[in-house]
C-alpha cells in the first residue's frame, strides 16, 4: 500500500499577526508529528489573515532574498514534517503575491502564487495582488514513490475547472485546494451555508472527472464580521468525501491518501488517458484567435 | 423560477446559530472585552439578539438595559423582564421619561406642530437610549450589541445614530420574517414573537401600517432586489406589484446615508475609509 497521511490544519489565523500565526503552526505541526503524519496542510493567508487590505504593505516577505528569515521556525520544522502554508509573497520588484509554500526538509519544495484573483462582490485581491503565472506539480513524496504527485490551487483557482484540468495533464494526482471562504447564503433544504454546498459539489465533480484525491483545506473564523466556513476534507478520486473536519470551528483532520486507489479508478474510467489535448490546444487557438 | 426568501429552519438552524455565537464569541473576546450590553425592549429583534449574547458569552456577560418612556406600553417592560429572568441575566431599568421630555417642552412652546413632536420625540427616544447605552459600554466595560435586523437596515426604518449605532450586530443581515423562525428556534416566549411589530415610540404604533405593506412582502421584494439582483421589472414580472417594488427599492436608496459613516472631504494623500483602509479588526 502507498498511503500518505496528512494532518489537515483548519485554523483561525490572527489577523495580521505573522508571529502569532507561526507558533499557531508550529502546535499543528506537533501534533501531525505525534499523529505520525508526514505532511500538514494549512489554509489560504494562514500565516497572515484573508482580508488584509493596506495592510499587505506591511506582511509581504521576499523568501528568495530574505531565505527563511521570520519563517525559520517554519522551515526547521519542516525538517520532520512537510508543510504547506499560505503567506504573502514579495519579490524583488515590489510586487505583492497571495502565495502558498510547501517547506520540506528545511527547504521550499514548491510555491503557488495565486492566479485567480477574486475581483467582486465582497473580495478585492486584484486591488493588491499580482496573479501567478500558472500551475505545476511537485513530487510530494520526494522519491520516496514517483507516484505522489501533487498541485496546489488556491480557492478561487479552483473555481476555474481549467485550472484542475492543467494540473491532472501535467500528471498531478493529488489536487490540494487551501482557501479562505467565507460561510454565506442560507438555503431552506440545506443543513449548511450554500457556500458549503457548492464548495463540496465542485471538490467531488474534481476528484471524480479528473480521477485525482482532492484535498480541500479552507480556514474558519471572523474577520470584520464576515466568517470563514472550514470544512476542510478529502476526496477520494471516486468523487466520495472520504471524511471532513466539521464546520465553522477550528479543527485538525487526519486523513490518509491511498495512492493504490489512484491504479483502479483511472484504469476503470481513462478519462485522463483518453484526453484530446491537441484537440483542446488547436479549438483554444481557436477561441483565441476569433476574440482578436 | 424559485424566488422565496429562504427560512431558516430546523435544519439549517444549528449552523447559523454557531455562526452567529461564533461571531459575538470572537467579535467581543478580540477587542479584549468580554462582555456585551444592549437595550431590550420587549420586542422580539432585541429578545434574538440577546438569546445569541447569552448562548455566545454565558449569562454573567450579558446585561440588558430596559428603558421605557411613558408612552412605552407597559406590556413592553413586563416582556423584557420576562427575558431577563428566563435568561438569568443581568439588567437595569432606566426610565427616559424625564432625559426626553425636558427638551420637548420649550419646543412645543415654540409652536413645533404636533406630528413633528411626535416623530422628533421617537428619534430623541432612541437617541437617549444610544446614549446611556454608551455610557453603560464604558461603565461596565462592555461592547453595545446591535437589534436591528436586514428589513429595517434597508428600508431606512431606523434612527441614525440611536437604534442603529452598536458596536456589532449579529442579526443585521437576517430578514424581519426570518427573524420570528429564529426566534421560534432560540425558545423566546410565544407571546413575543406573536406581538404585532412596533417601535413602540407612541401609543399603539405599528410598524407595518406606518409602512403600508407587511415585511412578509418587503422581504420577499428585497431578498430578490438585494440578495438576488434582480431588476424591478423582473420582480414586475414574476408578478410583484410595481408600485410597492418601486417605493421599497426608493425608500432603500433613500436611506443608504444612515447604513454608511460620514462623508469626509478628501484633501489629503490618504483620507481614512477611502484609500486608507483596514479592516476594524486591524491588529
Amino acid at each position: 500500500m502507498h498511503l500518505i497521511k496528512a494532518l489537515l490544519a483548519q485554523i483561525n489565523p490572527y489577523t495580521g499577526d505573522i508571529k502569532r500565526n507561526i507558533k499557531k503552526h508550529l502546535d499543528f505541526i506537533e501534533k501531525a508529528r505525534k499523529e505520525g503524519a508526514s505532511l500538514v496542510i494549512f489554509p489560504e493567508l494562514s500565516l497572515t489573515g484573508y482580508f488584509l487590505k493596506d495592510s499587505i504593505y506591511d506582511l509581504g516577505v521576499n523568501i528568495n532574498k530574505e531565505g527563511p528569515g521570520i519563517f525559520g521556525p517554519l522551515y526547521e520544522a519542516s525538517k520532520n514534517v512537510s508543510i504547506i502554508a499560505g503567506f504573502v509573497e514579495r519579490d524583488d520588484n515590489f510586487n505583492f503575491y497571495n502565495s502558498s509554500f510547501c517547506l520540506s526538509r528545511g527547504k521550499v519544495l514548491h510555491v503557488h502564487r495565486k492566479v485567480y484573483l477574486p475581483t467582486y462582490g465582497m473580495f478585492e485581491e486584484l486591488r493588491y495582488f499580482k496573479p501567478g503565472s500558472g500551475f505545476n506539480v511537485f513530487d510530494l513524496s520526494e522519491g520516496r514513490s514517483a507516484r505522489a504527485r501533487a498541485s496546489i490551487l488556491t480557492c478561487e483557482d479552483a473555481w476555474h475547472l481549467s485550472s484542475s484540468y492543467i494540473c491532472v495533464n501535467k500528471g498531478a494526482n493529488i489536487i490540494i485546494i487551501n482557501s479562505a471562504s467565507p460561510a454565506r447564503g442560507i438555503a431552506s433544504i440545506l443543513d449548511k451555508f450554500s457556500s458549503i454546498n457548492m464548495w463540496e459539489e465542485l471538490l467531488s465533480v474534481i476528484a471524480f472527472y479528473y480521477k485525482s484525491y482532492v484535498i480541500y483545506a479552507n480556514r474558519v473564523g471572523f474577520e470584520d464580521g464576515v466568517g470563514f466556513s472550514g470544512g476542510s476534507c478529502v476526496f477520494t478520486p471516486h468523487g466520495e468525501m472520504d471524511s471532513c473536519a466539521g464546520y465553522l470551528n477550528e479543527s485538525s483532520l487526519k486523513i490518509e491518501i491511498n495512492l493504490d486507489l489512484l491504479n483502479s479508478e483511472r484504469f476503470k474510467t481513462p478519462l485522463i488517458r483518453d484526453e484530446n489535448l491537441h484537440l483542446t490546444f488547436r479549438e483554444i487557438q481557436d477561441i483565441i484567435g476569433s476574440k482578436k | 423560477m424559485k424566488k422565496e426568501l429562504p427560512q431558516i429552519n430546523e435544519k439549517n438552524f444549528p449552523l447559523i446559530s454557531t455562526h452567529l455565537t461564533n461571531f459575538i464569541r470572537e467579535e467581543v473576546l478580540r477587542t479584549g472585552l468580554k462582555r456585551v450590553v444592549l437595550g431590550l425592549s420587549g420586542g422580539i429583534d432585541s429578545a434574538v439578539s440577546c438569546y445569541l449574547a447569552e448562548k455566545a458569552l454565558g449569562k454573567s456577560n450579558v446585561t440588558a438595559l430596559l428603558m421605557p418612556h411613558r408612552l412605552s406600553s407597559p406590556q413592553s417592560l413586563k416582556d423584557a423582564k420576562n427575558i431577563v429572568r428566563l435568561l438569568g441575566i443581568g439588567h437595569h431599568v432606566i426610565d427616559i421619561t424625564d432625559g426626553v421630555d425636558w427638551y420637548f417642552t420649550g419646543e412645543i412652546k415654540k409652536g413645533a406642530s404636533e406630528m413633528d413632536i411626535k416623530l422628533r420625540t421617537g428619534n430623541k427616544m432612541a437617541r437617549e437610549r444610544m446614549s446611556i447605552l454608551y455610557d453603560y459600554s464604558f461603565k461596565l466595560k462592555a461592547l453595545v450589541l446591535g437589534t436591528s435586523n436586514k428589513s429595517e437596515l434597508l428600508l431606512g426604518y431606523g434612527t441614525i445614530f440611536g437604534d442603529m449605532a452598536s458596536a456589532l450586530n449579529p442579526i443585521g443581515d437576517i430578514y424581519k420574517t426570518q427573524i420570528y423562525q429564529i426566534a421560534r428556534l432560540l425558545g423566546v416566549p410565544e407571546n413575543i414573537i406573536k406581538k404585532a411589530p412596533t417601535a413602540d415610540l407612541w401609543a399603539g404604533q405599528s410598524d407595518e401600517s406606518e409602512l403600508g405593506f407587511s415585511y412578509e412582502l418587503a422581504d420577499s421584494i428585497m431578498y430578490l432586489l438585494i440578495d438576488k439582483m434582480y431588476k424591478p421589472e423582473v420582480l414586475e414580472s414574476l408578478g410583484y406589484d410595481i408600485k410597492i417594488v418601486n417605493k421599497i427599492y426608493g425608500m432603500i436608496k433613500k436611506s443608504q446615508y444612515k447604513r454608511r459613516t460620514p462623508l469626509i472631504a478628501k484633501v489629503s494623500e490618504r483620507t481614512i475609509n477611502v484609500d486608507f483602509r483596514y479592516l476594524r479588526d486591524w491588529e
